[in-house]
């Protein structure tokens, strides 16, 4: 899909100008692959592939947005996000991270786009807002929504970075006043990539653009159009909490002995066994740890519907509600209705218009 | 970016339960058969240790079975690797540091020898291409 553009300049040839060696390649893809927790053999064969690929252009588009992304992305242990922009992909655009302001980024971006046509990927941050005719997020007096479908009709594949851009995250809860929506319910006719996490693990947004780079195709995908290699497990599934869980030892508040003695959180409302992430294995700041081992549940921030259908837990629970330990887990039990009626209620929404066919977007 | 261990918070060490405990006869048994697959195919492969889940006392424990063996080896290529044949001829154990010093790969090699010692073909040829350019550079510097 990016390759077999011949012409252009690839990655080694970048890395011989920029008088990186290929051992200090080899070096870099061998501990990308173990950050990435791929086998090692993986990360000579990407050595390899990555050589020769072509370094694509890339333009970076961020919405209805925090930032929290993009901040991830810039602290990724491996690759870090220097190698990435200065030897792996040419980072065409990115509004925060540019030198460039006003005309003159904007005429770097359709210049990047023309040039390229066909042949960018597109990364999206942010949740695109439909409502008041596009005005709730707009750059250079355009609208996010007519800006991402114009960058959508040159993109190879579109890279949507975070929840947000994923899957609606945060603007698109209820009761979502700018009429936020994710990317696969306005654009429908291009490969879609979905890295979603509020925010998404850094090492798997630069992992998902290496492995996209070095091979040129899209991964192995989940249903919900996530990399099976980052998102093929849930969290429960490898917490290092899990043989408690399996024992039945479960905390019941944040400060009482099962806590203090790292039992599962599963009944102080964890969304582990319901969140398909890579925390419990990659986990953060370079390995350091994750949220559980911090002591607090998962919050379920990288499957769909989040917020709405996987809030943290405010208060106590269990007391006079349904408890956590009934079936149908993993629902707000603060509110009465709780997540039966919340899903009804996102689901009711309509997407609006995509180009050129309608977007078949993820349900939660 | 400033190093991990630049900031002032401590990390207690996660209790190891689930994990392999006393897992290093398990990898030493996993050697021996990837060795003598390299013996009879050829066939390298590696282990990468940060994907196990180890304790320090394992890791120790591994250190030893394992030993020193003839050839010590410090690659300085975007940072120090040290990469050291075990007591086993055709295991390695190859450590990679970034500039910052910080771990960043830490991999048991089954392998003749680790590719990454090996010079490439690509950068021999222009290696010679550049020694001649000098030789060209000296020549003219002399001619009178």
């Amino acid at each position: 899909m990016l390759h077999g553009h011949h012409g252009e300049l690839t990655v080694g040839e970048m890395l011989r100008r920029h008088g990186i060696s290929r051992r200090s390649f080899i070096k870099f893809c061998t501990a990308a692959a173990s950050a990435m927790a791929l086998p090692p053999s993986v990360g000579l064969a990407m050595a390899e592939q990555l050589r020769q690929a072509p370094r694509p252009s890339v333009v970076y588009l961020s919405f209805q947005e925090c930032t929290g992304c993009l901040e991830s992305l810039t602290r990724s242990f491996a690759p870090t996000i220097e190698n990435l922009i200065f030897n792996i992909i040419s980072l065409d655009y990115d509004d925060t991270l540019m030198a460039a302001a006003g005309e003159a980024a904007e005429s770097a971006r359709t210049k990047a786009m023309q040039d390229n046509f066909g042949k960018y990927v597109l990364i999206v941050d942010g949740s695109v807002p439909t409502g008041a005719g596009g005005a709730y997020c707009t750059a250079g007096g355009r609208s996010a929504v007519d800006t991402l479908r114009e960058a959508a009709k040159g993109a190879a594949a579109i890279v949507c970075v975070g929840t947000c851009s994923s899957f609606g995250g945060i603007p698109f809860a209820d009761p979502n006043p700018t009429g936020a929506w994710p990317v696969t319910a306005i654009v429908g006719d291009k490969p879609i990539i979905n890295v979603s996490g509020c925010p998404p693990i850094p090492e798997v947004i630069t992992g998902t653009l290496l492995q996209l780079v070095a091979t040129g195709k899209v991964p192995d995908l989940d249903e919900h159009r996530r990399p099976k290699v980052f998102f093929g497990n849930t969290i429960h599934d490898r917490c290092y909490r899990r043989p408690f869980y399996d024992q039945g030892k479960f905390a019941k508040s944040f400060d009482d002995e099962g806590a203090r003695n790292g039992w599962c959180l599963y009944e102080l409302g964890c969304k582990g066994p319901t969140t398909y992430n890579a925390c419990a294995t990659l986990k953060w700041n370079g390995g350091t740890s994750f949220p559980i081992e911090s002591g607090h549940g998962c919050l379920g921030c990288s499957e769909p519907g989040f917020w709405d259908l996987r809030r943290p837990v405010r208060g106590r629970v269990g007391q006079g509600r349904r408890s956590f330990t009934t079936p149908g887990f993993g629902g707000d039990c603060n509110r009465r209705g709780g997540r039966r009626r919340d899903r009804r209620r996102i689901r009711r929404r309509q997407p609006p218009a995509t180009t050129p066919q309608r977007a078949a977007w993820h349900r939660p | 970016m400033i190093r991990l261990a630049d900031i002032p918070v401590r990390i207690e060490p996660t209790p190891l339960v689930g994990g392999l405990g006393g897992g290093v006869p398990a990898i030493l048994s996993e050697l021996a058969s990837l060795l003598e697959r390299l013996a009879k195919a050829e066939e390298p492969a590696a282990i990468d240790l940060r994907s196990l889940p180890m304790s320090a006392q394992d890791r120790v424990e591994l250190r030893r079975a394992l030993g020193e063996g003839e050839v010590q080896a410090t690659l300085t290529a975007e940072g120090i690797s040290n990469i050291r044949e075990t007591r086993v001829p055709g295991v390695w154990w190859v450590e990679h540091h970034d500039r910052n010093g910080e771990l960043i790969a830490e991999l048991i090699e089954v392998t003749r020898m680790p590719l990454i010692l090996m010079s490439a073909t690509d950068e021999i040829a222009s290696g010679a291409s550049a020694l001649r350019e000098q030789l060209a550079a000296a020549a003219a510097a002399r001619a009178p």
